[in-house]
């Protein structure tokens, strides 16, 4: 027994060593899982702190402003700055190169307005033009205030009361705490982290297992005086130290990734710190020793490397579309969500984030799933390696 | 000392489907008159039917056959990588189905497939074995040195096995399953892909080990090259169509054949019984 644990060791050390000199790999792995989250997240925060910047600036293009001093004046008593539009602005917004929406006036909007036939205004924008899109609701806002002035104006020279406008009045009240609403934006942080987890597992376990096979040092390595759940030991446990690494890399490169924050809000919201980042290891740990497995045991059967990676395309299908369940919140959380793998530790994660307690069953459950998971697998690689090695 | 009896293993091989046809389609239909009954899904191919054969120590015992006469199955069994249907096998005294960890621990097997792990430099590849094999670190590494010496590998040891030529890996692989001084060697066609400078190499190596100074190491040596036989074999057993169908040295097999030229023997001796008995050829 002393020495089987002693080969473990051993075959962990090899295989640790072996993974860790695929550089080409790993580089893809880090780029591709490591990066991609922190890289996503700026890109986010570029958006939003350019959404937030446009809605500070107050600027309103109007195109035919000569026509209109009355609409100039309620622009400006709303602090607003009010520009002549371009003369080429349709195609600029078509192309994208203009990013503000544009408000046409007709040649005879003041007469129209005095004579009370309601000069039709237009918003200009393109709905394939995002940004110009996000201030069309702002610029409505504000020419529906002076449509309501003028309304005002009206009723009130003519003695009849401004309430009879508004017979009821709207509230909003968001329920949401920061921390829940930042969720919407960095849900998904989680997913991310689950893809390093995957595709950290993925290439070495596909070495250890099919890709042994493939250059045919099974076969010699099986004529060791090894037992063979010592062998499967050692490579199961190296895989998962490679899966955990990239885990562990990817749950901290969101730690500086937030540092560089674009947007205040976001960075406001964003409740990332090295206890989330710790939690967020502890629960992938078991879902790292179940991958580990469940990727051996499906490669063990494939004579190479290439055939192993189609075998493999179902469970990282499945790893990668479970915790979509969560992030387009389809039909809210279900008991059943805990007895998924992937599914139970995007939940626990997205748990996290919104700073909200985890319960003993919340844990149990997906651990005592991933354990089963690992224990089936490497039972089931130690049963095939002797096949697979003569096969 | 190896000692191997009667052994004998078959395998099943699937047969294909024909086209369109389910298997509960070809059984509803009715087989032809005169046809063979409906082939199940797999038949049966006996690799190995009956091989017997003894390698004492300080000897080189050459393990002779055609291309599939059941070399490779033989010693996969011998490795314990296979359980054998029937028959008994021995090394120093050990049976190998009841303690096959024993056994591989006194053996030295370089196999048909001896692959490295490419990312490894050839010492790596050497000591991860002797580890495997309970060695120290240490104590495997100064055994590589002296393995590697003898083999003339000494440049090749801190290189990456990814660039090996098929000469330095076969060389590799050999010094990998030797680095635990094993008692007992079984080497299944090792010659494969070599040159005639490494191949006289090897055979000066083999030499060596056989001798009292290399340790009188009881080598098991499967080919189907008859100048290796000759050049270095003290017996040889000749195995075809997965049975042994003669032992002895090589003048004792050239007088059992009355022949001069070995390769003519070997021809006379392999397939003349199984013409005698029908079993192949016309």
């Amino acid at each position: 027994m002393k020495r089987s644990i002693a080969a473990v060791w051993v075959v962990l050390r090899k295989e640790l060593s072996d993974a860790l000199r695929d550089r080409r790999t790993l580089a893809t792995v880090l780029v591709s899982s490591v990066l991609m989250g922190p890289l996503v997240l700026l890109a986010i925060s570029g958006l939003v702190a350019s959404l937030e910047s446009r809605a500070e600036q107050r600027e309103v293009y109007v195109s035919g402003l000569a026509n209109a001093p009355t609409l100039r004046n309620f622009f400006e008593r709303q602090t607003y700055v009010v520009k002549e539009a371009p003369p080429d602005f349709e195609a600029r917004l078509r192309r994208s190169t203009f990013s503000d929406p544009v408000v046409v006036v007709p040649a005879d909007f003041e007469a129209a307005l005095v004579r009370g036939e309601g000069p039709v205004v237009e918003i200009v924008s393109d709905s394939a033009n995002q940004r110009s899109e996000a201030s069309t609701a702002r610029i409505e806002r504000v020419l529906g205030g002076f449509g309501r002035e003028r309304a005002v104006l009206s009723l009130a020279l003519r003695g009849v009361s401004v309430q009879l406008l508004e017979p009821m009045q709207i509230e909003d009240r968001d329920l949401a705490s920061t921390q829940t609403r930042a969720t919407r934006i960095t849900g998904m942080l989680p997913y991310f982290v689950m893809m390093a987890v995957l595709y950290g597992a993925l290439t070495a376990a596909l070495d250890t297992t099919a890709g042994e096979r493939e250059r045919g040092s099974l076969e010699p390595l099986l004529m060791n005086p090894t037992e063979r759940w010592a062998l499967v030991a050692g490579k199961w446990g190296a895989v998962a130290c490679v899966s955990v690494l990239i885990a562990v890399l990817s749950c901290f490169s969101f730690l500086p990734g937030q540092w560089v924050l674009r947007s205040d809000t976001l960075a406001a919201m964003f409740q990332y710190g090295p206890r989330e980042a710790g939690l967020f290891i502890l629960i992938l740990l078991p879902l790292a020793a179940a991958l580990a497995a469940v990727l051996m045991a499906v490669a063990i059967r494939s004579r190479s490397f290439k055939e192993a990676q189609a075998s493999s395309t179902i469970v990282v299908l499945a790893v990668s579309l479970l915790p979509l369940v969560n992030v387009f919140d389809l039909g809210g959380e279900a008991p059943w969500h805990l007895w998924a793998p992937a599914l139970a530790q995007n939940t626990l994660m997205t748990r996290v984030l919104k700073g909200e307690a985890l319960g003993v069953d919340q844990v149990l459950i997906p651990l005592v799933v991933c354990v089963t998971l690992t224990s089936v697998g490497v039972w089931y690689v130690a049963r095939e390696l002797h096949r697979a090695a003569v096969k | 000392m190896i000692e191997v009896r009667g052994l004998a293993k078959s395998f099943a091989v699937p047969t294909p489907r024909r086209r369109g046809g389910w298997r509960w389609a070809t059984s509803l239909r009715a087989p032809a008159a005169g046809a063979a009954p409906v082939s199940p899904a797999s038949t049966r191919v006996h690799a190995v039917r009956d091989v017997s054969f003894d390698a004492p120590n300080g000897r080189i015992t050459g393990l002779l056959g055609p291309n599939g006469a059941g070399k490779t199955t033989t010693l996969r069994m011998l490795a314990a990588l296979i359980t054998p249907e029937a028959g008994t096998m021995r090394v120093d005294g050990i049976d190998v189905v009841a303690r096959p960890r024993e056994v591989l621990a006194r053996m030295g097997v370089l196999s048909d497939s001896r692959g490295l792990y490419p990312r490894l430099t050839a010492r790596e590849n050497i000591v991860y074995y002797g580890a495997l094999h309970g060695m120290e670190r240490e104590a495997a590494d100064a055994r590589a040195q002296d393995l590697a010496r003898m083999f003339d590998m000494t440049a090749l040891l801190d290189r990456r096995a990814a660039g090996f030529s098929q000469g330095e890996r076969m060389k590799t692989a050999l010094v990998r399953a030797l680095v635990h001084d094993p008692a007992n060697i079984v080497l299944d066609e090792p010659t494969n892909g070599l040159d005639v400078l490494a191949t006289r190499a090897l055979r000066d190596s083999l030499r060596w080990l056989r001798s009292p100074e290399g340790g009188a190491k009881c080598i098991v040596f499967s080919t189907h090259i008859m100048q290796e036989v000759e050049r270095l074999c003290d017996c040889v057993v000749v195995v075809a169509h997965g049975r042994t169908v003669a032992t002895g040295t090589v003048p004792e097999l050239l007088a059992e054949a009355d022949e001069r030229d070995f390769e003519e023997a070997f021809v006379k001796l392999a397939f003349v019984p199984e013409r005698a008995s029908g079993g192949a050829g016309p």
